[in-house]
């Protein structure tokens, strides 16, 4: 355990020695702040039409017209922020050949690969912490659900924890970078995008069957109830199975370097 | 101490070792030669426990390094040719980060102490990144030292460096050789083992080409390369080409010979040929480097 947080903290501390710590923090910040104030905008000029309509609602709920709308779309600076992240953890130490002192240390395959995912993982949990200036505006300003904000937060969470295990095993199977940036980013884009398909699939015969596989499959569906505050245990479950594949097969390619 | 056995290693269709087997006893220092390619990081990475053999093993007292790869690791310090750094880490925090992974108890201690001994006090707060080659490799050093390892491995420790730092090196490495460690070092260099090792093992194309006492080597293999100068040359090369025991004679430039011998010391005879021709310079001498050419090129031939 202490290995693999030291492993951990070095990877942490690695983000802030260079600039794409400082870079990634701001331009995060940044895009949610954009995105915050989209939906923020987009909430505020509904409430207001909404007080005209004598058959509307009584007042817009702020959980389901703000929270979950601002959560769901941030998801996608997640999808690209991951893999720049997660690049350099194997194939920059690989390059530079300093994952010899690594490979030589008394410590498993399985301490380096956790400590170099919690390292990185441990990053965006801090880029959250930069986010939560929105939630407390809301507390401020409004009377949201703080069970469905921290439930917000935990897709998040899980979904970065799911992004980062695939850029660790990308970054695992290539010396180059960009390279790992690139694999990393497809195959979470084809991940994404298994929602988009499932969509647009009938609900009927083969479509129909199709389409449950793809619901299935698909990471972002997973998040959508628990952005309404729904944790199911099936969606911790396959997040949960989800990062432990990726971890395993960056283990195993890990092992493969004594190998080859 | 650290046992070789039979050690084959293969990448895809080339073999890069091939059934090595080699014996070091505790606190000896041995020099591992051969050219470039001969297979000495492979050996020296499979010992390590960085890289799987293909067959054969490796034992440190008896231990075996892929089956206790913990206890053995600790055991061991290696310097690989370029040194593991981790350049964006101030040369203190990565010398805790190193003694962390190998398993020291007390980190801080270790540490200062390693800092201390491989003479990084003065640069211990700042990048590596920005350090010169030769405190880098220190770092190299302190990394590969941190955990007092009682086996050492160091893989070509001078390359890259300009004399003095090579110099600087060279005195620590004599250093801690002497503490009763086990030192396996390789190096092209051959002046370096000639100072610091008592017996060299040869290795070409992944396969032993000689091993034994440096004394013991040179004096079984030991052909000498003689160069002498003469006033009147004409006429000593016919003699000094058929006499026993000469392998080669090579003409140089006015009246400059130099020739090459069986194992035999055939000085006295050579000189006592060259004398009514004129002698003006004479050198005999026996060097690693000579007896490396000569068995890489055997084992070619």
């Amino acid at each position: 355990m202490g290995n693999i947080l030291a492993i951990a903290k070095r990877e942490l501390r690695n983000y802030f020695a260079t600039p794409v710590g400082w870079l990634s923090l701001c331009g995060y910040i940044l895009l949610t702040g954009f995105f915050f104030s989209i939906f923020l905008g987009f909430y505020s000029e509904q409430a207001a039409t909404m007080g005209y309509d004598p058959y509307g609602p009584a007042e817009m709920n702020v959980d389901e017209y703000l929270v979950s709308p601002f959560f769901g779309n941030a998801n996608i600076i997640l999808l690209f922020l991951c893999p720049a992240l997660t690049m350099r953890l194997f194939s920059e130490d690989r390059k530079a050949k300093s994952l010899e002192l690594l490979l030589t240390s008394p410590i498993s395959t399985t301490e380096i690969v956790l400590g170099k995912y919690l390292g990185a993982l441990g990053f965006v949990l801090l880029l959250f912490l930069g986010t939560l200036h929105y939630p407390a505006l809301l507390f401020w300003m409004g009377d949201p659900d703080p069970g469905i904000m921290a439930s917000c937060y935990l897709s998040w969470t899980m979904m970065t924890a799911c992004f980062m295990a695939v850029g660790l095993m990308a970054s695992s199977f290539t010396e180059n970078q960009m390279v790992a940036m690139i694999l990393a980013f497809g195959i979470l884009l084809m991940f994404w995008l298994l929602g988009w398909a499932e969509g647009s699939l009938g609900s009927t015969g083969f479509q129909g069957n199709l389409k449950d596989v793809l619901s299935f499959a698909s990471l972002v569906n997973r998040t959508e109830d628990m952005q309404k505050g729904l944790i199911h245990t099936k969606d911790l479950v396959y997040f949960g199975s989800f990062v432990a594949f990726f971890l395993f097969v960056t283990h195993q390619r890990v092992e493969a370097y004594r190998w080859r | 101490m650290i046992k070789v056995e039979k050690l084959s290693k293969r990448y895809g269709a080339t073999t890069a070792v091939q059934e090595l087997s080699f014996e070091v006893p505790k606190g000896e220092v041995v020099g591992f030669l051969g050219p470039n390619g001969a297979g000495k990081t492979t050996t020296m990475r499979i010992i390590t426990g960085s890289l799987g053999a293909t067959e054969g093993r490796v034992t440190l007292d008896g231990q075996d390094v892929f089956e206790n790869p913990r206890q053995v690791k600790k055991r061991i310090g290696y310097l690989p040719e370029v040194p593991p750094l981790y350049t964006d880490m101030k040369v203190r925090d990565y010398v805790r980060f190193a003694a962390r992974l190998k398993g020291v108890d007390d980190i801080k201690g270790a540490a200062e102490a390693t800092i201390d001994r491989v003479g990084l006090a003065p640069v211990a707060h700042r990048i590596i990144d920005h350090l010169s080659k030769g405190f880098r490799q220190r770092c190299g050093v302190a990394q590969a030292l941190v955990h007092n390892p009682d086996v050492l491995i160091l893989d070509e420790p001078y390359s890259g460096l300009d004399p003095a730092q090579r110099m600087e090196i060279r005195d620590l490495l004599k250093e801690l050789a002497q503490e009763d460690r086990t030192v396996i070092l390789s190096t092209h260099v051959l002046a370096d083992i000639e100072a610091m090792c008592e017996r060299v093992v040869i290795i070409n194309k992944g396969k032993m080409v000689g091993q034994g006492p440096i004394s013991e080597l040179t004096k079984v293999l030991g052909g000498r390369t003689i160069t002498l100068s003469v006033a009147r040359p004409e006429g000593l090369l016919d003699i000094l080409s058929v006499m026993p025991g000469v392998l080669s004679v090579t003409p140089g430039d006015a009246g400059a010979i130099s020739l090459f011998t069986e194992p035999g010391d055939i000085r006295e005879q050579v000189a006592a040929a060259a004398v009514p021709y004129g002698l003006l310079e004479f050198s005999g001498r026996q060097s690693l480097e000579d007896i490396f050419l000569h068995l890489t090129q055997q084992a070619e031939a």
